[in-house]
């Protein structure tokens, strides 16, 4: 018989939840460990170079959150859609349309000015993508689609539509037939703050950061969000129109990742190109499941895999570990803390003897 | 009674926080008595059961089983001491026959002996006297028949000890019937049984021993043939005087504020009726004939198909389309935990679900205003424990179905449609809601959908009694032969059979 038994906890765990994840991380990284030495890297000089790649310099430490900025906008997004349990798998998708509808923008007007063109870009880039969220949000609640499948479906869709307008209509004639459009103009380009390498796409973070978590905590539809992500019944019973909250969710979850495309091509490659497609939207959902769709945690998880990917890249230079090193870790962060959820809402009773 | 108990509980006590779900509580259960756990919501009954099924463990306290001292500390273990519980929610396989779910578990070989087991279950079932078919789909069962599906389980186990939790809570009065024949059959053949219940007439009729539990404590205990009267065990139970018959001063019934016209669809058939402002119109009728979808209808879950209704003066798209927070339709549904409220949503977050356009200032939502007016509202109706934090899953039926009462009430609404909305209360309790409804009704027609037949009597200025979808008859209260004859209508029986 079993010396230990599982005990529904009573009492949520309050800050013994951060131990929990803190040490379902470490469980990946010392799991990724394992799969270096399977590949025939030495596991723990490897895991060094991880970190060092990552967090180890200035540079790489500006480089990671360079890439903090799209998976955080994305992550933010796809949080807001699993509050009310609706399962957005589609903000690469929806982040691709974001950065097609700025594109367009800014190939469409190179010589407005740059107060009428951002936000003519961010605009374009929120509508494509919360279009794209917005369609399976609809095929949901119309038609009994499965958002999971719908909204991953669409991201093929959306990447093959920027390869098709970047390898074709919109393909810059003096790039030697690469597959890019031409370098954005001035005005369309967000500049960097100062003289730091960071572009003021950081302050939008900020704000949009700030923005989703007063909405969520203290807005009407915040709340109704609540309510129908923990008993759809109970909305209705109480008159919210949930099939209309469904699909406005999904809009806003895709226009978020819209922007992350925004500036992502305004900011960082200041063109759109196939390489603007990185993983970000899928990295997203691991980040919005380790801070448990909390915005403040959010910021704290995208740095953190943006470093990641960082420390990969050195990998990959140092130790000849493949790319794919760095999905795998990520991929083992989110099971691991999906288990580690059994310890936060159980706890372990051991077995005393019979008195 | 030299006897050793079968099950003696000594000193059990359980703390949720820093709530006291039980305290020293001593109770023994002896071969061939019923024991009877009287208490108002949240006394504590629930937690002491699952303590002796093994699901909670005491804080404090030792069960001896045969007079040896153990521990449960699974539900396994409980099993294996031949406890067994009928829980409220039965945990059947809705598409497996009445055979397979009696077996399911405990079949003593990887083969199914299809045939053997029916006649096993079958055995089983008459010899308790129960009629439920073997070779029957659970899907296709009433809540009578699959609650004998339940027991059949715990008797092939062989269960010395059964614990019936608010078993009649679901069932007709007939089924009710045969099940206190089944559980005499049980006493007679040697097991202990504890039933909990609210309702005094059965523990009355059925309980050898009565103990009553009140904040967690047993209170009184005696053998059931030392209590009078169930006005006494009442009395005893809320410690102070209950008045069952409610005081009702008639009110003049005003404007219509419910219309339904030759309401159909594929469960209702012809259904016409009207509720006035200052009336109370108590539909009867046993669970399960068309009650729910009526209901579902006017409330605006679900689109009638053809028919019309009208509320408080608008067609019911029209009302539906422009929701109005107060002043308007209240309802109370008799499922409290998955449609009136959130379970992980906290007090506050759950009064604002119908009353949220009543604090909305723009876009925003305060909480502060609100947080005030629900905690007045969490003190005037006595919700325990009464912290707006705590979440809806931490707090009894009872107190759940107070909350919603306060929040519905505060809509000051002009047309209430209340379901079941006694049903689990205590009497002290229901008499509570009664008062409420009565009171409310001098602002509001009021659609009261009920099974019990005394709720009905003492709250209704009409009475209409539904049986396979359609309204049989529409009366007033004091129509004593019509009252007379609700028995044989709720069964089915049209006036001209009856004549």
């Amino acid at each position: 018989m079993a010396l230990i038994r599982i005990v529904k906890r009573q009492e949520p765990l309050g800050w013994g939840s951060c131990f929990v994840l803190i040490a379902a991380v470490a469980l990946s990284v010392l799991l990724g460990g394992a799969i270096l030495a399977i590949g025939g890297t030495p596991p723990v000089h490897g895991i060094v170079t991880l970190f060092q790649g990552a967090f180890g310099s200035r540079w790489a430490l500006e480089d990671a959150l360079i890439k903090a900025t799209p998976i955080f906008l994305c992550s933010l997004g796809v949080a807001v859609a699993f509050r009310l349990q609706v399962w957005n798998i589609g903000a690469e998708g929806q982040y691709a349309m974001g950065a097609v509808g700025a594109t367009w923008i800014a190939l469409s007007f190179p010589g407005a000015p740059a107060w009428l063109l951002l936000p003519g870009m961010i605009a374009a880039a929120m509508a494509a993508g919360g279009c794209w969220g917005f369609i399976p949000g609809f095929l949901r609640q119309r038609l009994r689609t499965n958002e999971i499948i719908a909204t991953l479906m669409m991201n093929y869709i959306a990447i093959l539509f920027l390869d098709y307008l970047v390898y074709g209509v919109w393909k810059d004639p003096a790039s030697f037939g690469f597959p890019m459009t031409p370098v954005f103009s001035d005005q369309a380009i967000i500049g960097r703050i100062g003289a730091t390498s960071f572009s003021w796409g950081l302050t939008h973070c900020l704000l949009l950061g700030v923005a989703v978590w007063a909405f969520m905590r203290f807005t009407r539809l915040g709340y109704e969000i609540k309510v129908g992500g923990d008993n759809v019944r109970a909305a209705r019973y109480a008159g919210i129109p949930y099939d209309r909250l469904v699909m406005l969710v999904m809009a806003l979850s895709g226009a978020l990742a819209g922007w992350a495309g925004f500036l992502e091509a305004s900011s960082t490659i200041n063109r759109l190109q196939p390489s603007i497609m990185a993983g970000y939207g899928y990295t997203a959902i691991v980040v919005a499941w380790l801070a448990r769709l909390n915005p403040l945690a959010i910021g704290v998880a995208a740095f953190l895999l943006a470093g990641l990917r960082v420390g990969v890249e050195g990998l990959q230079l140092d130790l000849q570990v493949p790319a794919a090193f760095g999905g795998m870790i990520e991929g083992l962060i989110l099971l691991t803390v999906l288990a580690g959820g059994l310890f936060t809402r159980y706890r372990f009773a051991f077995k005393r003897r019979l008195p | 009674m030299t006897e050793t108990p079968v099950i003696r509980l000594e000193g059990i006590s359980k703390f949720f926080g820093s709530v006291r779900a039980n305290h020293d509580i001593s109770l023994e259960l002896n071969r061939g008595r019923v024991v009877a756990l009287l208490g108002e919501n949240g006394a504590g009954k629930s937690t002491l059961m699952s303590i002796l099924a093994g699901q909670l463990q005491p804080d404090q306290g030792v069960i001896y089983h045969h007079g040896e001292p153990v521990i449960f500390t699974s539900t396994e273990q409980a099993i294996v001491a031949g406890i067994g519980m009928v829980y409220q929610h039965f945990k059947l396989v809705e598409a497996m026959t009445v055979a397979e779910n009696v077996y399911l578990g405990q079949s003593p070989t990887a083969w199914l002996k299809s045939r053997e087991m029916t006649r096993v279950v079958n055995e089983l079932a008459e010899s308790y006297g129960m009629q439920v078919r073997p070779e029957a789909l659970i899907s296709d069962l009433s809540m009578g028949e699959k609650q004998q599906v339940e027991i059949l389980k715990l008797l092939l186990r062989q269960s010395s000890i059964l614990i019936f939790d608010e078993p009649t809570a679901v069932l007709t009065p007939h089924e009710a019937y045969n099940l206190f024949a089944t559980m005499r059959r049980m006493r007679a053949a040697g097991k202990a049984i504890v039933f909990i219940s609210h309702k005094l007439e059965e523990v009355m009729a059925i309980a050898d021993d009565i103990a009553i539990l009140k904040r967690g404590e047993v209170i009184d205990i005696m053998p059931a043939d030392r209590v009078g009267s169930t006005a006494e065990l009442a009395e005893r139970m809320v410690g102070r005087e209950v008045l069952l018959q409610v005081e009702r001063q008639s009110v003049e019934p005003r404007q219509l504020v419910l219309t339904v016209e030759n309401l159909q669809d594929d469960f209702l058939h012809d259904i016409d009726l009207e509720v006035r402002q200052g009336e109370i119109l108590g539909l009867i009728g046993v669970a399960g004939n068309g009650q729910k979808p009526l209901v579902q209808t006017i409330c605006g879950l679900r689109r009638p198909r053809s028919g019309t209704i009208t509320l408080l003066g608008l067609e019911w798209e029209r009302f539906f389309s422009r929701h109005r927070w107060d002043k308007s339709l209240s309802y109370i549904p008799e499922e409290r935990q998955g449609l009136a409220t959130c379970r992980g949503l906290d007090l506050l977050e759950n009064f604002l679900l119908t009353t949220r356009s009543g604090f909305t200032v723009g876009p925003w939502l305060p909480r502060g205003e609100a947080g005030l007016k629900a905690q007045r509202l969490v003190e005037e109706f006595d919700i325990r424990p009464p912290d707006l934090n705590n979440l809806a899953w931490q707090l009894s039926g009872g107190n759940l179905q107070k909350l919603v009462l306060a929040r519905e009430f505060h809509r000051k609404p002009r047309l209430i449609v209340a379901e079941q909305p006694t049903q689990g209360l205590d009497i002290a309790a229901a008499e509570d809601v009664w008062n409420l409804l009565l009171k409310a009704r001098e602002q509001a027609g009021i659609l009261l959908v009920t099974g019990d037949l005394n709720e009905a009597l003492a709250l209704s200025d009409r009475l209409a009694v539904m049986f396979g979808g359609r309204i049989l008859a529409t009366f007033a209260g004091g129509d004593r032969d019509m009252v007379e004859r609700i028995p044989q209508m709720m069964a089915g029986l049209t006036q001209e059979e009856m004549t």
